[in-house]
């Protein structure tokens, strides 16, 4: 067992590491960079003044000495200037990640909250009317565009509200804040609720199929303590699973919807630093985000490893 | 094959009257009824877009100040007409087209890619398996819609950079199912045979391992269609997927008609549903493939 | 001294109602007869993030707009007067201003007991600073310069004590009074670095800049030791950037703002912001962001002249207007066309442009150009049209695209990443190209030069003709308003007989606020020069 932590935390590492070098190479793929931009904003073309930004930034280093640069200042804790603000990059990104954060944490309480007793009600009366029902709101879930949905949401609070639930103030309070990112967190809940919905379905058919929950139906245990204390128990394992990983994943969604409803978080900053080719920014909050989903694969693995015995740790 | 011996178990499973074609089908509908509206709408999608000039009599991307926000109904225009007066209907059956393209193509890139890579990398084991399985690991520490967005900026607007684009980082998911059903098929006991008797790896490979996999493939196929077609979607929602004059829905409900929401809400609305309903239709066959294909993922 | 500044008030508010009748806008503006209330923060939505707080840097009015309210000018455009003209210009910083004889020397006296936002005093020296980091003599230089052209005969400033500064030309440049006057010019203080300027600015001006969040605000609030006497009137500004445009419009809507950005309101959403804001006030004036064609005359297809007329002749304007503002733009040359516009040609003029009348024989001649040339609906002539990957971009690139099929030529819309449109530009690797030019002074100088000399930097088509070179040189030294008139309107027809960059129109906008906006006022014929904000207060 000690090995096979020690195994997978290794691995972990190794992740990391490539998922640095292919960030910054990717990002150097990018046609312009910095420099263009800022000449772009300014509408100009002079190929001195833009060698010695270039040179000011450390762009015209190799990419090898512009990536030591940055990893070995990333070991340091030192993660750079951003390029547009000229501030530290650690400031523009630590005070953006706790509204994203709750934000996510919002969503995914939605999500459970909804997606695992319908899942359960869904999979007991299995293609019954309110199965089919539940089924095929799940799937439009699915299928709607986010921001679509958004803008409808937003359309119609301030047609039949006069009110917009957008971010355009810092809230003043813990309540008003909660209110304001209900809204926003429903709308990107929505589809994680599907997705923990037709999961929860599924893995309680399975296990609602397994013998010895029709040895304790015939022994006479009533449906719901079956449904509820035998099947539900069983089920949860890779319903927690999904629902690990979908937390680190919902931050795709929050890209489109932070943009929506104006959430100054990571996810719409992120877009932003790509569109400015702010490096230091968007190496730095992918290497962030990979770090969450990576450490969440991780515990995930290690719970399962600990809950699950059949698990064979030389894999 | 594995189709084949799948229905036929289906059907005898069922008791079913498979005397004939129809029969079969009707069937089919009767077990499937989701899977069956899904096929439907799959259909009239694919149709749509096959035959999109024969379905209107505007081109999609001729303007006309005249014409600017009509209302639906107004002057021919069935759904109306954009700020520039291009016809929305013909906008969203052409842009049916692009839908599929983007859906279709990213599709079949990755699972080309997903395949090929899943399935040697399963089979043939070893370091080369390690590399993948390190290099997928890296891919999928990423969300996707991340990954699509820097792969957009890096390659450019056009149809095939986003067809690209999204097919790229849908890859990983495919070769590590592919990957995990061929080390399943590598144990089976017809493969051992095979081996027993001779035959190079490869030809095993191609011949017994390959087959197999479709029908995981089919299921993940029509699930991935859906998700680029989201994908798209958003990308251009941000400004980086298909560029005019391409009639994308994506981009007809997010720029240049967003704005109008009050005003000229067709425009918005009708774009979003004919992504909705796409999507929606393809999930829902792709659940019944599943259903069909997939014994050991039955609901 | 006092005296003065309340008489220049005065007369600008008796100006404001004339002109308000006479433009005829919104009616907006008749309202400076009430008394200013004190007080309230006013919420201005913006729609992108300004690319950084110093103005000298910058050339677009996502910084203009937020930051220009730190500064103080020279002198500046009456903030309460729609249209800049040289009448227009007030005293700022420069309590008084005066040539000399050989009209080569412009000395400013300037305010006295002026302190920066820090406590440090002002004097000429910053004056001198600011103009020697323009022309690249400071050691601590910009790290872009967009409007150096602006000064190019501007020797030297010599200080004369604390409060006398004097610009040294080498010819006479009547004009430089005007660019000093625009939004663009503020005096930045020697005490503090470029690099600060950029992130945290320090002027003299109505507001102090308390923090600029990347991506999601700009907050100032008011200066209590300004210099003007009971100015500003309203306690902080504070604008929040909302990059979604439709998010934008509701909240604006929805009451969540005082003012939208800057002409954020498109003709076809007036319609819109009429029915679910009817009280807001809606300004609609130009742009002075021309949509212009870039022609690549220097290699196949459109080295041939005659394809070039072709083309010149082809281009519908009326039908872009109509398409994309409903009709209300303008049809004009590089200057801004009448009655906003200070240097528009009179319509006997324009008639005398190819292309821009009778568009329905101009089309037959093109048609005519096109068959002689071998080309047919059959045989179309492909090329590729070049734009940026953005709406205002695209969508007339969509229009041209089709105008163009009426001659024969099947266009392609090829869509740039906006990144790399300039260099691309520079390159020359492009055949036509959907451009957008825009102007913040309503001076041929400051246009003129910019665009179309041969050694301008920002002359992106590297179009060079010496004899314009000298045409634009000659209306420069010109002291006679309408003779320059006259020497511009032959620019104008030389440019557009080159296809230098033909002009396809140019547009109008809407820029909104709620009735309890009081005093802002709107220039006509610039977006860059009127956010001051130290006139606006809130009647709530």
């Amino acid at each position: 067992m000690g090995v096979y932590i020690l195994r997978r935390f290794g691995l972990m590492l190794l992740t990391l590491f490539g998922m640095s070098v292919l960030i910054f190479v990717m990002l150097r793929l990018v046609p312009g960079n910095i420099s263009d931009i800022l000449f772009e904003s300014a509408g100009l073309v002079n190929p001195a003044e833009k060698k010695k930004i270039e040179a000011e930034l450390g762009l015209d280093q190799p990419i090898i000495v512009q990536y030591w640069r940055w990893v070995s200042g990333l070991s340091r804790g030192d993660l750079g200037y951003a390029y547009v603000s000229e501030k530290p990059a650690i400031d523009e990104i630590l005070p953006r990640i706790p509204i994203t954060a709750k934000l996510a944490s919002m969503a995914l309480f939605f999500s459970v909250l909804f997606g695992v007793p319908l899942g359960v009600i869904s999979a007991v009366k299995q293609n019954s009317p309110i199965d089919y029902l539940l089924r095929i709101v799940s799937l439009s879930g699915l299928s709607l565009p986010s921001f679509w949905l958004g803008l409808l949401i937003l359309m119609g609070f301030v047609n039949y509200f006069g009110w917009i639930p957008i971010y355009s103030k810092p809230p003043d309070s813990f309540w008003t804040e909660v209110g304001l990112l209900a809204i926003p967190a429903a709308a990107v809940g929505f589809r994680s609720s599907a997705l923990v919905m037709r999961l929860t379905r599924s893995s309680m058919l399975e296990v609602l199929r397994q013998d010895y929950i029709r040895t304790a139906r015939s022994k006479g245990a009533s449906n719901m303590a079956v449904n509820f204390k035998h099947a539900l128990r069983n089920a949860v394992l890779p319903v927690v699973t999904i629902i690990g990983i979908e937390a680190a994943f919902l931050i795709g969604g929050l890209i489109v919807t932070e943009t929506v409803f104006n959430i100054p978080g990571v996810a719409r900053f992120l877009v932003e630093a790509i569109r400015w080719r702010d490096y230091p920014i968007v190496q730095n909050l992918v290497m962030f985000i990979a770090v969450v989903v990576v450490v969440i694969n991780f515990l995930v693995d290690m719970a399962y490893a600990m809950l699950d015995p059949r698990i064979k740790y030389e894999d | 094959m594995a189709i084949a011996g799948d229905h036929q178990a289906e059907l005898n499973k069922a008791g079913a009257n498979v005397s004939s074609r129809w029969g079969s089908v009707a069937f089919y509908i009767r077990r499937y009824p989701l899977g069956a509206i899904g096929a439907l709408i799959f259909a009239v999608f694919v149709l749509t877009a096959i035959f999109a000039p024969l379905l209107t009599g505007f081109d999609p991307t001729s303007t006309n100040a005249k014409a600017s926000l009509a209302r639906p109904g107004a002057a021919g225009h069935h759904l109306g007409a954009d700020f520039m007066g291009r016809d929305m209907f013909s906008r969203i059956i052409y842009g049916a087209r692009i839908s599929l393209a983007v859906g279709i193509g990213s599709t079949l890139l990755s699972c080309i890619f997903g395949v090929t890579i899943g399935l040697t990398s399963g089979y043939f084991g070893g370091w080369y398996d390690l590399i993948v399985q390190r290099v997928i690991d890296i891919m999928q520490s990423l969300p996707l819609l991340v990954m699509a967005l820097v792969m957009a900026a890096s390659l450019g607007p056009s149809l095939s950079n986003t067809i690209i684009a999204i097919a790229i980082p849908s890859i990983p998911n495919i070769a590590r199912i592919i990957r995990s059903n061929t080390l399943q098929l590598r144990e089976m006991p017809y493969v051992e045979a095979a081996r027993a008797v001779g035959m190079g790896e490869l030809s095993i490979a191609i011949r017994h391992v390959l087959p197999n996999t479709i029908a995981p493939l089919i299921v993940l196929g029509t699930a991935q269609l859906g998700s680029a077609i989201l994908t798209e979607a958003s990308l251009s929602f941000l400004g980086l997927g298909i560029p005019e004059p391409h009639p994308s829905w994506g981009r007809m409900l997010s720029e240049s008609a967003a704005e109008y929401v009050r005003t000229a809400p067709w425009l918005v609305i009708f774009p979003g549903i004919a992504i909705s309903l796409a999507v929606f239709g393809t999930n829902l066959l792709g659940d019944a493939l599943r259903d069909i294909l997939d014994p050991r993922q039955r609901t | 001294m006092a005296l003065k500044k309340r008489a220049v008030l005065a007369m600008s508010a008796v100006a404001v109602i004339a002109a308000a009748t006479s433009i005829g806008s919104s009616g907006a503006l008749a309202q400076t007869a009430a008394t200013p209330k004190q007080g309230g923060t006013l919420r201005i939505y913006h729609r992108d993030n300004p690319p950084s707080a110093s103005v000298h840097e910058e050339s677009t009015v996502s910084t203009n707009l937020p930051f220009m309210a730190i500064y103080n000018n020279l002198v500046i455009y009456d903030q309460t007067k729609p249209v800049n003209s040289a009448e227009t210009i007030v005293p700022d910083l420069a309590d008084s201003w005066a040539w000399d004889a050989t009209n080569t020397k412009l000395t400013f006296k300037l305010h006295p007991g002026v302190k920066w936002h820090d406590g440090q005093p002002f004097t000429a020296k910053d004056v001198k600073c600011t103009w020697d980091k323009i022309a690249g003599k400071d050691k601590d230089s910009f790290r872009k310069n967009p409007r150096q052209i602006w000064y190019q005969n501007v020797k030297d400033i010599e200080v004369n004590g604390e409060l006398e500064a004097t610009f040294v030309l080498t010819r006479p440049q009547p004009a430089l009074l005007a660019m000093l006057a625009s939004g663009y010019s503020p005096v930045y203080p020697c005490h503090i670095s470029t690099r600060d300027m950029r992130t945290k600015p320090v002027g003299t001006g109505p507001f102090k800049f308390v923090e600029f969040k990347q991506n999601e605000s700009v907050l100032l609030k008011k200066n209590p030791d300004y210099f003007k006497v009971g100015k500003p009137y309203v306690d902080a500004i504070e604008m929040r950037i909302i990059a979604n445009r439709s998010t934008r419009l509701l909240a604006f809507q929805a009451g969540e703002f005082d003012m939208t950005f800057s002409q954020d309101i498109t003709i076809p959403l007036l319609k819109d912001m009429k029915s679910q804001a009817p009280k807001a006030i809606c300004d609609i004036t130009p742009q002075y962001v021309h949509r212009n064609l870039m022609v690549n005359r220097e290699s196949a297809p459109f080295n041939d002249p005659k394809l070039r007329r072709a083309l010149a002749l082809a281009i519908d304007r009326k039908t872009f207007i109509d398409i994309l503002t409903e009709g209300k733009g303008d049809i004009g040359g590089t200057m801004l066309p009448l009655p906003e516009g200070q240097w528009g040609m009179p319509p006997e003029e324009l008639a005398k442009m190819a292309g821009y009348s009778n568009f329905e024989a101009n089309l037959a001649e093109a048609q005519k150009i096109m068959g002689e040339l071998g080309y047919s609906a059959d045989k179309p002539l492909k090329v590729k049209v070049s734009t940026r990957n953005i709406a205002i971009y695209r969508d007339p690139g969509v229009i041209l695209i089709d105008q163009l099929k009426k001659i024969f030529v099947d266009a392609e819309l090829e869509v740039v990443d906006t990144t790399i449109w300039h260099a691309k530009a520079a390159r020359k690797d492009y055949t036509l190209g959907m451009n957008l030019t825009g102007m913040s002074v309503d001076d041929p100088d400051a246009v003129l030069y910019e665009n179309y000399a041969c050694k301008s930097e920002r002359n992106y088509t590297q179009y060079c003709n010496a004899d314009v070179d000298k045409m634009i040189d000659a209306q420069s030294q010109e002291l006679d308003k309408e003779k320059r008139k006259k020497l511009v309107w032959a620019i104008e027809q030389k440019l557009n007989d080159d296809l230098a960059r033909p002009v396809i129109y140019h547009p109008r906008d809407a820029t909104c606020w709620h009735p309890h906006v009081k005093g802002f006022v709107q220039h006509q014929n610039s977006i860059y020069n009127n956010w001051r904000l130290e006139d606006v207060w809130l009647d709530k």
